[in-house]
């Protein structure tokens, strides 16, 4: 195990995937952290059809961290879907992984994602609290959602709508409540 | 064509020992697979239309041991299991080793029943014993033999109230039974067998503590096993397993009739059950002896109560069987916590069945709410589901029509034009869903009701026109010379806001079961919380002039009349439980948002949006059902955003609802259920009382809001920094 007292973040390199050599290490590290098994059918789904949005992250050559994703029409709307976030142990509480969904989130906002969405355990309290600081919402918990029987929250992420001019009706009549206003 | 990889599947070692299917033969897929491998280079992957996320992560990697339920296996099948002896009939040939072997795999069985219960698969759970898979060899072997097959009977007890009930929507791998062998003319002997054995052993306990002058008479009653010392302990840890079994399927074959005397026996049967359980518990002292002596200590995460590992299970003999998805890993329950799940869900079932089927619809929301308070587990859910709606009415008795003019004091029974109304069948259709979407576990529960809620307000607009086209054309506007049915219908249509706002408040208050809001969002959900309240509570108190008005009616009609004052008073009462959760959700409501105002709270505020979208997203489905009909976000910035605590003692939001939860409690003296609630309303608002004070005095205290002494009102906690 690594000192955490030794890692110097500036040293933490974030490249976007680049190919097949880059596979083997999204794998391992997905394999090593989370509950789920992926087939290579999994993996090669989301890294070849959205290359833009997978993101690892490096410290002196050795992979530490990566994050997969895809995006597409869901119910009438474009939405972006986060399916795997791995930081491994030692590297952790550095925002490594804020900075790894932050750039996948960002390339999903610039190509018209309406909102993105994930799931995470409901005792992934890590996962929670980061992805409430980036602005999403439980939207709704998943009763037995994973294979070993825990409840995952599915967590959603809103864009703000791009703004259009808008004509303001004049005569407009809105009932309005003036409640706690005193 | 899935497959892109040169897997290294060699033809030789197809073992002959797995039958081929009826419609299936055995092929080798080699030169299948090396041909697409020489079309496919390393790393591409076939895209096709029917090649989407779920297939993608439907592939199974053979030879993977995660993926490929063929892998690792002791056994090819159950007969090779057989044939090498792993579960050899009878268990033992001493005796006592036998019985402590038969012992261990009752507990077991429990074990793996309950854990089947909680979402597992039959075939990786109860079906992994062989002697449950293959009752006909143990036909010489009584005990065993009878219990398997009672334990066969309660599963298809089990399944078959569950699939009735169709609660079934997340918990699906209750109901699949794939072709697992249910036999149900033999294993319905099993009861009167497992009556005969325990006949036997109750002799045998006899005998052995009988002095011995008696003893002689019945000494030719063979004992239980060999060591005299024992038999006492062994004949009563069998008796009250076998009981509790008896019991058990006894249970819930008389809740399948609620009519009749079916639950008086059936809470028989729960008591003698629970009492047997106990007995069970109490064996284990005994049971446990040997392995006290070698010092085993990791006997609480054992399944058996004897810490023993049972012969005769293998849970991957039906690895092939537990299709369509890769077999779930299983983590068995331990023994001691399969008892805890036995204890609730009997206490569950009890409760059920003390339910006094009042055909009132307040009387069975408030019942299904509390009886949800305990998170029961789905058998008890489905019980409970069947008992509400059987043939499309309540309890299978009374039509919705009836249920919903109850409500406001109308008898609707002489009005055969009304009950097949287009409405008034829809109506029915509406009630039904909502009743069997309550008895849903909670996650399920909230995304339903978020569902119908716009369902029912389609629902009550087209109501409404039609409704209101036909009070026009109606000019006496009295019940007396016009239309009954039209006065029936239109009072339904006001009742049908009511409704939908219950059902509105019940979605909001799922979200804090469920921990869906986090603390930065708690204002917004009590402003929300606070509008459909207050909606709920006008529209109640609309109800309540309704009814004293038809009540006055009838008594003028009718000298003898006695007027039901209990039912005006009891919705009275709840519309004043409403007043005081209205004022508790603005005292909250206005306390955030002036800690926001002032920092003193985080601000709800990420990098890529604003409160407006989470305010949207939470709340969409409300929106959507026109619940509140204007700006909702405007109206709640504008009610929020001048906030400040300097103000807050200003406020008596807190004292309102601390006065009329004390004024309440009376009323509620015979509800011990509604009168913790109001106690805890209570608690709430002392509670924050003190705090806004200590706030509105120190701006450098730290504020969080906890959940102690109401699962859906927070208490604020504050700290010095």
């Amino acid at each position: 195990m690594e000192d955490k007292e030794k890692i110097d973040e500036a040293e933490i390199e974030y490249t976007s995937y680049a190919g097949e050599h880059h596979l083997p290490l999204i794998m391992s590290l997905v394999d090593q952290e989370l509950s789920e098994p992926y087939s290579i059918f999994t993996y090669r789904y989301f890294v070849y059809l959205w290359p833009q949005l997978c993101f690892l992250a490096f410290h002196k050559g050795r992979c530490v961290g990566t994050v997969v994703c895809k995006m597409g029409e869901h119910r009438q709307t474009y939405r972006g879907y986060i399916a795997m976030l791995v930081v491994i142990k030692p590297y952790r509480g550095r925002g490594i992984a804020t900075e790894l969904v932050t750039r996948s989130i960002k390339v999903m906002m610039e190509s018209g994602c309406e909102e993105v969405t994930l799931e995470a355990e409901v005792s992934n309290k890590g996962a929670l609290a980061l992805y409430g600081r980036l602005g999403f919402i439980r939207a709704k918990r998943l009763h037995h959602y994973y294979l070993n029987g825990m409840d995952a929250f599915r967590l959603k992420l809103l864009f703000p709508k791009p703004r259009v001019p808008q004509i303001a009706p004049q005569d407009q009549t809105q009932q309005k409540q003036e409640i706690f206003t005193g | 064509m899935q497959k892109e990889e040169s897997s290294s599947i060699h033809n030789e070692s197809t073992n002959d020992s797995i039958p081929s299917g009826a419609n299936s033969v055995w092929a080798d897929v080699s030169p299948l697979l090396s041909a697409s491998c020489s079309d496919l280079h390393e790393g591409e992957l076939i895209h096709g239309d029917n090649f989407n996320l779920f297939a993608a992560m439907s592939a199974l990697e053979i030879m993977d041991p995660k993926m490929d339920s063929g892998m690792v296996s002791a056994f090819y099948s159950i007969d090779e299991a057989i044939e090498s002896g792993f579960a050899p009939v009878p268990i033992s040939s001493d005796r006592t080793v036998n019985v402590e072997s038969i012992i261990d795999i009752m507990d077991h069985l429990l074990v793996c029943e309950a854990t089947w219960h909680m979402g597992h698969s039959l075939a990786q759970t109860v079906f992994s014993c062989i002697y449950v898979l293959r009752p006909e060899r143990t036909s010489s072997q009584a005990l065993l033999h009878s219990y398997c097959r009672v334990i066969r009977a309660t599963c298809r007890a089990v399944v078959s109230v569950v699939s009735d009930a169709r609660t079934n929507e997340e918990d699906d791998l209750l109901t699949m039974t794939y072709g697992l062998p249910f036999n149900g003319d033999e294993d319905a002997k099993g009861l009167s067998l497992l009556n005969a054995v325990e006949e036997t052993i109750c002799r045998q306990l006899r005998a052995c503590k009988a002095t011995s002058s008696k003893r002689r008479l019945l000494e030719e009653l063979e004992p239980l096993q060999t060591n005299p010392h024992l038999e006492e302990s062994f004949c009563k840890a069998l008796l009250c397993r076998i009981r509790f079994r008896k019991h058990f399927l006894h249970t819930l074959n008389c809740m399948r009739r609620p009519q009749g005397r079916g639950f008086e026996l059936a809470r028989k049967h729960i008591a003698s059950c629970i009492s047997e359980l106990d007995y069970v518990l109490e064996s284990a002292e005994f049971l446990r002896l040997d392995l006290v002596e070698n010092g085993e200590n990791e006997i609480e995460e054992r399944t058996t109560a004897s810490g023993r590992h049972p012969i005769g299970f293998d849970s991957t003999l039906n690895k092939r069987l537990s299709a369509p998805t890769p077999p779930r890993a299983i983590k068995l329950l331990s023994w001691k916590k399969a008892l805890g799940y036995y204890v609730k869900l009997l206490h569950n079932l009890d409760e059920i069945c003390g339910f006094s089927l009042e055909p009132d619809l307040d009387f069975v929301l408030q019942f299904v709410i509390q009886f949800q308070k305990s998170r029961p587990d789905l058998v008890s859910r489905a019980h409970l589901q069947l008992l509400l709606v059987q043939d499309g009415k309540l309890f299978g008795r009374d039509t919705f029509l009836a249920i919903c003019a109850r409500g406001f004091g109308l008898d609707v029974t002489k009005d055969h034009a009304l009950q097949k109304n287009e409405y008034i069948l829809q109506l029915s259709q509406l009630m039904i869903n909502l009743l069997k979407i309550l008895c849903a576990n909670a996650p399920w529960q909230r995304r339903k009701l978020g569902k119908i809620l716009n369902d029912w307000s389609i629902f009550r607009v087209q109501m409404g026109i039609t409704v209101g086209q036909a009070m026009q054309q109606d000019t006496s506007r009295t019940p007396k010379n016009g239309d009954k049915s039209l006065f029936i219908l239109n009072h339904i249509y006001g009742w049908l806001e009511e409704q939908i706002s219950w059902v509105a408040l019940r979605f909001l208050m799922l979200g804090f079961d469920l921990e869906l809001y986090s603390p930065s969002e708690y204002c917004m959900v009590y402003w929300y919380m606070y509008i459909i309240l207050w909606k709920l509570a006008e529209k109640a108190r609309f109800r309540v002039l309704i009814i004293v008005n038809t009540e006055e009616r009838k008594a003028k009609k009718n000298k003898d009349y006695h007027r039901d004052m209990a039912r005006e008073d009891r919705i009275s009462l709840w519309v004043l439980l409403l007043q005081c959760q209205i004022s508790l959700s603005q005292g909250l409501t206005v306390m955030l948002s002036a800690l926001r105002n002032q920092g003193m709270c985080l601000k709800s505020q990420g990098p890529f949006n604003t409160e407006s979208e989470k305010f949207a997203q939470h709340f969409e489905l409300l929106q959507k059902a026109s619940l509140p009909e204007y700006d909702a976000y405007e109206s709640f910035t504008e009610s929020t955003s001048h906030t400040r605590l300097d103000y807050l003692p200003v406020y008596e939001y807190f004292r309102d609802a601390q006065k009329i939860a004390k004024d309440i409690k009376v009323g509620f003296a015979n509800d011990p259920d509604k009168l913790a609630e109001v106690r805890a309303l209570e608690q709430v608002a002392e509670h924050n009382i003190i705090a806004v004070n200590l706030i509105s005095q120190d701006c450098s205290l730290k504020v969080s809001f906890e959940f102690t002494h109401h699962p859906y009102f927070a208490s604020a906690v504050v700290r010095r920094s």
